[in-house]
């Protein structure tokens, strides 16, 4: 099965080197089998930022400076404890009481007021915006635009030209794919990726690994029927199945973290005043 | 202790994230069931000692949270559990609890008793649907960007110090329960 995989593999880099030049094919080997217009990265933070907007134009910001800058500098500092540390990263707290958090591609990323009042600590805080930021990092929404979206939208976008002012039809029409994602969700296995990455960043970044199980266990004693749940749980694979896999993944393997601090005092301090 | 808890939970919803409801609070981070057989623990380590051995399905008071574990009463002790042997979630009680039959009253009635958002903009399904762009706040978003070295200082007040650890690969299927 394997044998045959690389064969096709092998067959598609050599009928694609009869066609380009072989630059163009080193440059893209890691993707073949994904498809022949990658989107850039350029092309990635510019589609975020739509997203983004489009985000803002459903729930406004929190009117909170010293909250936005301090989920801001949390974020941030995961940032620089993962891949890709030169992303234009934007974190914002929305203020709206649903509970739930989005990552838009090129590194914009949302949690809503009604989840952040319900943490305890900045390790809780850090282990959801690390979730949000493996999204980012692994390109899921991106992937999930491509495979949503018919073949000549991508290839138009590769056409585009960046440096045209102003945002292009393509590039409008691959925003709204983008946004409508939000309410039908990812793959559940890119959701189970993001967990096991997002504890890891932020044992990578200092803080205790299991903020992210515990904001997950304290979801799961709110009533599930609760309206402000609602799009969380539709988009999202069910708590007890995350925090069961979650549970064999950090087992043994976060024990030299385990003293690593909460930082519940500053979060409280911030989050409280 | 547990009044304290409960009044700084109090305070906390009263203050800056006001206007908040907090209906969260008062079911979360408070009942929990054992999820397979595990030990009361004197410490939150591995080889402390064994206060009691717990059965699958039992249900503890959760009163605090120390890394990978919970500090827990059960049967007039005070002890700890690794944290992901326990479930928070109500459908996992014992049959004959009260509690259950509450949920299934609010299942079947479709009343949390908790207040339903109904504003013209928000995060539900058709809000994303219909949602226009706010360039606006995009660039207040902007503006409260943190760069690196701002990143950095955070992390050295809060005395973080980065580690090395690898990503943890995707667990076989099937496997422990």
């Amino acid at each position: 099965m394997k044998t045959k995989l690389l064969l096709l593999a092998a067959m598609f880099i050599s009928t694609a080197c009869a066609n380009m030049d072989m630059d163009k094919v080193l440059a893209t080997a890691g993707k073949v089998a994904k498809g022949p217009a990658p989107v850039s990265e350029a092309q990635e933070i510019a589609m975020g930022r739509g997203i983004a907007s489009n985000l803002l134009g459903a729930a406004p910001l929190l009117d909170n400076k010293p909250v936005q800058k301090y989920v801001n500098q949390v974020g941030r500092w995961l940032t620089l404890n993962a891949e890709r540390p030169d992303l234009p990263w934007h974190f914002s707290v929305l203020d709206d009481e649903d509970v739930n958090a989005f990552a838009a591609p090129g590194g914009y990323i949302f949690i809503t007021k009604g989840l952040l009042a319900r943490m305890k600590s900045e390790a809780e805080l850090a282990g959801v915006l690390a979730h949000e930021i493996s999204h980012v990092l692994k390109r899921h929404h991106v992937e999930a635009i491509r495979k949503s979206t018919r073949t000549s939208l991508i290839t138009g976008l590769a056409k585009d030209s960046l440096q045209q002012s102003g945002v292009s039809p393509v590039l409008t029409n691959l925003i709204g794919v983008g946004t409508e994602l939000y309410a039908r969700g990812l793959d559940k296995h890119d959701e189970y990726e993001a967990d096991r990455m997002g504890v890891v960043i932020a044992a990578r970044a200092g803080y205790d690994p299991y903020g992210l199980p515990a904001v997950l266990q304290t979801l799961q004693g709110m009533n599930p029927t609760h309206s402000n749940l609602a799009l969380m749980f539709k988009t999202h694979p069910s708590l007890s199945d995350r925090l069961d896999l979650l549970d064999r993944a950090m087992s043994g393997s976060l024990d030299r973290f385990e003293t690593q601090p909460d930082l519940a005092h500053r979060f409280t301090t911030v989050i409280g005043q | 202790m547990k009044w304290k808890a409960i009044i700084f939970l109090g305070l906390l919803s009263s203050l800056s994230l006001a206007g908040l409801t907090q209906a969260g609070w008062a079911q979360a981070g408070e009942i929990a069931y054992t999820v397979r057989p595990t030990e009361l623990k004197a410490k939150p380590f591995s080889d402390a000692v064994i206060l009691a051995r717990l059965e699958q399905r039992t249900k503890v008071e959760v009163i605090g949270r120390r890394s990978s574990w919970r500090q827990v009463q059960v049967d007039g002790k005070t002890g700890w559990i690794k944290m992901l042997s326990l479930t928070f979630n109500h459908s996992d009680r014992k049959a004959g609890d009260t509690g259950l039959a509450t949920l299934f009253n609010v299942a079947s009635t479709g009343s949390t008793g908790s207040s339903v958002t109904t504003g013209v903009r928000g995060l539900s399904e058709k809000d994303l649907k219909h949602t226009k762009p706010n360039p606006k706040a995009l660039e207040v978003m902007d503006a409260y960007g943190v760069n690196k070295s701002e990143a950095q200082q955070f992390s050295k007040v809060g005395e973080l110090s980065s580690q090395s650890m690898k990503y943890i690969a995707e667990p076989a299927s099937g496997g422990k329960k």
